[in-house]
């Protein structure tokens, strides 16, 4: 019948990186928005994770190609690679470990710097389920927090905030393990990326793999075309 | 025809396998296909289509409402009433109207098309409007030149309409003539789901062949160019735009100017008359007085031939080619009686049975079953009215009484289609030409017999009109038919288009146009999409979509095999890491690894070039590692071969990395070895369309003598090599860095300078030994050897650098350099590896042996022997070399240094050029005889020239001649190789002006290197 009707238009894609240390949990919530998924000792990611998903806002639909580096000190001279002609980054830290936000600083201090002029930066505090906060223990109680083993924030919620308002950035507090806020952080971005920023697709002919070769990609020269012709719910 | 096939259960689940793991465009759309009936819901909706040539007779406004929406005007008299020909609950109603206005001329019709008139339109909305029931709103109207199709649909339907488009496409201009021809097209959406299509058109009129022609193009312009707006659903649009095929109901209506072929017009008539006379008699049937108005005098009166008084109320009908000539076909005999019981005694069937004689000579059916217009699905519901042209106005069922007496035809149609017919259609359309196929290949085979008897189903010849084609391509027809139904089932489980064709017939008794309307009722059952059901399944689908994506994406496994020396990789299954542990100058290491490609797809990768190299995190970037691809099996073979900088693999696939590490530099050498760069990279392999390996890569520098100042190596303890040294002091400060020399040295010269001066001292007597002994032994003549690259004896490139990377190893960890040949190595070249070593020591001399304040002052001083070069006169050579050595005085270091090169040159220049006592003494002889101080080349020349007549004391001179001037040869060379090698002086930019700086530092060496007293 009439579903191609119902196929929404191919997106406009928007490279996204994550920044953060090593183990604050960038690569759980990218699991956890792509796969709804969790994994307790997730190791940890060596190299540059690239995955894609598409998320339908109201108007329209934007495919997320999400560039997930690893944390090591050792990687971050290859982290301009990645953030180079992103259109959004999402910096993350442990909300249990102040260093981590220090670490944060740093990155969008250099995407200030470095990054496209126009990049959407979101913070995000991870292991809301630390806490003693309602939200981000997800009511399973196990969280320790919640089992009077104490709190284990370390970094407070206005801390953090403050900064984000004085920096510019979209700011969340969210937890990988229970779901808690991840959604709403990439809906978040996708809402926040102007409408001029997005490349228009081109037309389903352009399928091929062959394509979407390097030039796509990261560090080279821009544009990634793309040719997704689905649509997705966040 | 088939017609009904309703209703149908609403199908379940579709347990269709639905491929996830492609991530092709188009499967988004297939899966959601897939899982419809998770989010629709059947709805039923009836839809009344009109269709009306009004020929633009004034009144026929007036009528429309009796007949399009209330029903009325039906031939009661011929055929029974249909059961649910009602108006109730109809949701959509969409009425066609033709020749809503008069066009004469083609001008006229050009201001029609092009400047928007609106007052007919709104004429006949104001009609339809005051007739339909409470509640029904307007949805779409269209026009071109006298076409109008206007859609309304009911309260309950109107909020679930959306994605209205209409167009227009006007067959006429685009034959290339003008014509009032063309269709208005609406297309609709029910319920976000459901693709309504509608089609209003009026083709060309005429009998003939080229009209029918005509026609059957203009439906194909019209099936083609039509377009309408993307369709947009939930604020995403599609790509393209719409089209006619693209609905899921379509309906087609209008004048189709379709006639009755080979008939002659006169007999049709007849044959009507003969029903219509005695059923439309007024009395008999009590028809209210305004169907009827004076129609029944006149069917009544109506003989062939008799038409002369209808002739002023024709109306004025279109002007053009129209109908010209049509009528009078009587080439044919009449229809065999067999087919057309005739007899008008038997009982009322008998009209319809002359109905049914006369539609086979329907062209539009004729063409339908040939295959020829309107084949790929399209339908019609069964003819049961009279022909519905052409009647004089103002009468019920009076034929054409006009000059031109018009043969009646059904003109005014109404076909349909489903996607599911459509789909058939293509479905039969592939296996026959299957089939076609299929029986080539037997006739190619010679297997002509039973090709033939296949052909015979399917060699219509479209071409031939003849009965028996004409009867052929009708019983393939009904085959077709028949088949349909067998699979319509079938695939009706699947299927939701489910359509029922509750009646058609024409309004008999509507007398305001020369044509008759045309209605039908159909009743549709329709998915239509509960939206929030559909956005649920559809995240579900996309979010599965993108799992499969992103788990379809090509995944490559990295091992580290082998590393050459002793370095130790780590290599575990998640991380992983190359180090080559210590690298030393010159010394090429190298590490193997198998990439395998162990996803589900092809997978392209190769190493990023210079991933870091802008970055401002690195320190000082050191190029010390290349990267290559060579086939797996081709490791530990003769000669891997090697592979392109990008590699393809297939799952399972897998190839070799290999990975060298090389420091030949002296620049890097020195900045290794001040600590200001260090061996620590990270490879990146990139996986096209999957993720980034970063494979960390490292080396401990071996810090060595190459790439030093005299400075440091002076203070380096006597014991100790100098890495063993640098490595100490590493060890308390954390890294790597210069030597300090803000201590004492501990020695005059350098350990390494004075190693390699001896080495070449004694393998220069070595080789000139070896060249005694051995035959094999035989030293390059060349004078520059074996200081002049260019004179090296060829051995392999690997071979040679090996040795030198050992050399320089040992002098680094202060050991015996000798040594560290293999035995068998001969004698030439151990000589030439060293003095590889020696001139790349001294390049590598940060400072240099001479640096440049040195030898700025040295060129102070404005000494002859550099200014003129070397003169063959020693006592102006010691002169200028006293001045030289003053110079170096107060740089005890360097001077130190210096006189180790030159010294060692000179000696071996005289061990490899040797001019004995007795040469000398021969030469002074000459000179003596010859009575003067002619200076030895003038001698020389001499004792050339009388060489045949002179004693043997003049031999022993020439001989001593070539040995002197070998030996200077000799001198210069070197001088020539050492210039710049030992003075330290930035290259001036002109060419000039650095030849002659080259060729002031030659004179320095050089003087120092000519033996006193020769
Ligand atoms: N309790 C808790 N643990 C988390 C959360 N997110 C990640 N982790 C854990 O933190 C560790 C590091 O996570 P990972 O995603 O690999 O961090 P990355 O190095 O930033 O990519 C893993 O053991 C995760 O299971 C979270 O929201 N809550
Ligand atoms: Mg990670």
């Amino acid at each position: 019948m009439a579903d191609s009707g119902n196929a929404p238009k191919p997106s406009s894609s928007v490279k996204l990186v994550l920044l953060g240390e090593a183990a604050v949990g960038k690569s759980s919530l990218v699991l956890r928005f792509v796969n709804n998924d969790f994994q307790e000792n997730k190791e940890p990611t060596i190299g540059a994770a690239f995955l894609t998903q598409k998320c339908n806002l109201p108007t329209r639909t934007i495919k997320f190609e999400i560039w997930d580096t690893a944390g090591q000190e050792r990687f971050a001279s290859l982290a301009p690679m990645y953030y180079r002609n992103a259109q959004a980054a999402l910096v993350v830290y442990d909300l249990t470990k102040p260093t981590s936000l220090v670490k944060a600083k740093h990155w969008v201090a250099e995407l200030q710097r470095q990054a496209s002029p126009g990049i959407v930066i979101a913070l995000v505090g991870n292991k809301l389920d630390l806490t003693n906060d309602e939200a981000g223990s997800g009511g399973d109680g196990e969280s320790p927090g919640v089992d009077g083993e104490g709190d284990a924030r370390k970094v407070t919620t206005d801390e953090a905030k403050t900064y984000a308002d004085e920096e510019g950035l979209l700011f969340f507090e969210t937890s990988a393990k229970t779901g808690y806020n991840v959604t709403e952080v990439f809906t978040a971005i996708a809402n926040a990326i102007p409408e001029t920023s997005l490349k228009t697709a081109r037309g389903p002919g352009a399928a091929h793999a062959a394509a979407r070769s390097e030039e796509q990609r990261v560090n080279l020269n821009g544009a990634r075309d793309q040719n997704a012709k689905d649509g997705c719910a966040c | 025809m088939a017609t009904t096939e309703f209703p149908r259960p609403a199908s379940s689940a579709s347990s269709e396998p639905v491929e996830l793991a492609s991530a092709n465009p188009d499967s988004l759309h297939k899966v959601m296909h897939a899982r419809r009936s998770e989010y629709v819901r059947q709805r039923r909706i009836r839809v009344k289509v009109g269709t009306w040539n009004v020929a633009a007779c004034p009144g026929t406004d007036k009528d429309l409402a009796r007949w399009f929406v209330d029903g009325e005007g039906l031939d009661t008299a011929t055929k029974p009433a249909p059961a649910s020909g009602g108006h109730d609950n109809i949701g959509l109603y969409v009425l066609g109207l033709q020749e809503v206005n008069q066009l004469t001329a083609p001008t006229q019709y050009l201001n029609k098309i092009f400047i928007t008139d609106t007052s007919a339109e709104d004429k006949w909305k104001a009609a339809l409007e005051a007739g339909l029931p409470e509640g029904y709103k307007f949805v779409a109207a269209e026009t071109l030149g006298g076409l109008l199709v206007l859609v309304y649909a009911s309260s309950e339907v109107f909020p679930i309409v959306s994605n209205v488009s209409t167009t227009t496409v006007s067959a006429g201009l685009l034959g290339g003539y003008i014509g009032n021809k063309g269709a208005v097209c609406c297309r609709i959406i029910l319920g976000e789901s459901t693709n309504l299509l509608f089609v209003n058109c009026h083709l060309a009129s005429g009998v003939e062949s080229s009209y029918v022609s005509q026609r059957i193009w203009q439906v194909e312009q019209i099936q083609e160019y039509a377009r309408f707006d993307p369709i947009q659903i939930a604020g995403v649009e599609e790509d393209d735009k719409g089209k006619i095929g693209d609905e899921d109901f379509a309906f087609w209506f209008g004048d189709l100017n379709s006639r009755l072929d080979r008939l002659p017009g006169d007999e049709i008539r007849r044959l009507l008359m003969l029903h219509t006379r005695g059923e439309y008699d007024l009395s008999k049937k009590g028809l209210p007085r305004e169907d009827s108005l004076e129609g029944e005098g006149v069917v009544v009166q109506m003989l062939p031939g008799s038409n002369d008084d209808a002739k002023e109320t024709e109306p004025a009908k279109e002007t053009g080619s129209g109908d010209s000539g049509a009528d009078d076909d009587d080439s044919l005999s009449l229809p065999d009686p067999d087919e057309f019981p005739l007899d008008p005694s038997e009982d009322p069937a008998s009209l319809q049975t002359t109905l049914q004689s006369l539609l086979p000579h329907d062209q539009l059916r004729q063409l339908m079953r040939g295959g020829k217009v309107f084949s790929d699905g399209w339908r019609e519901g069964p003819i049961d009215f009279l022909p519905t042209y052409k009647y004089d106005v103002g009468t019920v069922a009076l034929f054409d009484s006009s000059e031109k007496r018009r043969p009646p035809s059904w003109c005014d149609r109404i076909l349909y289609r489903t996607r599911k017919y459509k789909e058939e259609f293509e479905r039969k359309e592939i296996e026959k030409e299957k089939r076609r196929k299929k029986d080539e290949e037997m006739k190619a085979q010679g297997l002509e017999q039973a090709g033939e008897e296949e052909d015979v189903l399917f060699s219509y010849d479209p071409d031939n009109d003849g009965e028996e084609a004409a009867s052929s391509a009708a019983k393939a027809y009904d085959e077709y038919d028949e088949d349909d139904d067998g699979n319509g089932r079938d695939g009706d489980e699947d299927s939701a288009d489910r359509i029922r064709l509750d009646f058609y017939t024409s309004h008999q008794r509507i007398t305001s146009s020369d044509h008759k309307p045309v209605s039908s009722v159909f009743t549709i059952d329709y998915d239509a999409v509960d939206l929030s059901l559909r956005a649920m399944v559809h995240g579900e689908v996309v979010r599965q979509l993108d799992r499969a994506e992103n788990e379809g994406r090509p995944v490559v496994t990295i091992i580290v095999d082998y590393q050459s020396s002793q370095s130790q990789s780590r290599s575990s299954s998640d991380q992983l890491e190359v180090d080559f542990g210590d690298l030393r100058f010159g010394k090429r290491e190298t590490c193997s690894m198998t990439l395998a490609n162990t996803g589900g797809a092809p997978a392209t990768f190769s190493f990023v070039e210079k991933p870091t190299a802008d970055s401002l995190h690195n320190s000082q970037s050191v190029e010390w590692l290349t990267t290559k691809f060579v086939q797996s099996d081709a490791i530990g073979g003769t000669e891997p071969s090697k592979l392109g900088k990008e590699v393809t693999l297939e799952p399972g696939e897998t190839v070799n990395a290999i990975i060298e590490a090389f420091i030949g530099d002296i620049n890097q050498s020195r900045a290794l070895n001040e600590g200001k760069a260090t061996l620590d990279e990270v490879l990146v392999l990139r996986v096209r369309e999957g993720r980034d390996h970063f494979i960390p890569v490292r080396a401990e520098w071996s810090p060595t003598c190459i790439g030093r100042s005299i400075k440091e190596l002076l203070r380096v303890p006597e014991l100790t090599g100098i890495r063993a040294h640098a490595k100490s002091l590493a060890d308390k400060k954390g890294t790597l860095a210069a030597i300090p020399i803000d201590v004492n040295p501990c020695r005059n010269a350098p350990r390494e300078l004075v190693a390699l001066t001896q080495a070449i001292d004694m393998l220069a007597d070595r080789v000139l030994a070896d060249e005694q002994m051995l035959e094999e032994c035989e030293i390059p003549s060349a004078p520059g050897w074996p200081f002049d690259e260019f004179t090296w004896q060829a051995t392999d490139k690997e071979t040679r650098s090996s040795q030198v990377a050992d050399l320089i190893d040992a002098l680094d960890q202060g050991q015996r350099i000798l040594e560290y040949f293999p035995p068998e190595t001969p004698s030439t070249q151990r000589l030439e590896a060293v003095a590889e070593v020696f001139i790349l020591f001294l390049r590598g001399l940060t400072d240099g042996v001479v640096t440049v304040p040195l030898w700025d002052l040295i060129e102070q001083r404005s000494i002859p022997a550099i200014l003129q070069g070397v003169t063959a006169s020693e006592s102006t050579n010691e002169a200028d070399k006293g001045t030289i050595l003053d110079v170096l005085q107060d740089y005890p270091e360097h001077h130190l240094s210096f006189l180790f090169v030159t010294t060692s040159l000179a000696r071996t220049a005289a061990e490899l050029a040797p001019v004995t006592k007795k040469d000398l003494e021969a030469i002074k002889n000459d000179a003596n005889a010859e009575g003067g101080r002619g200076g030895f080349g003038a001698t020389f020349r001499k004792s050339m020239s009388f060489r045949r007549g002179t004693a043997s004391s003049g031999e022993a001179a020439a001989k001593a001649f070539i040995a002197l001037n070998t030996r200077r040869a000799k001198e210069k060379k070197y001088a020539e190789v050492f210039g710049s090698v030992v003075c330290r002086r930035p290259n001036p930019e002109r060419e000039r002006d650095r030849k002659a700086l080259e060729e002031r530092q030659r004179a320095l060496v050089e003087l120092f290197i000519r033996k006193k007293g020769e």
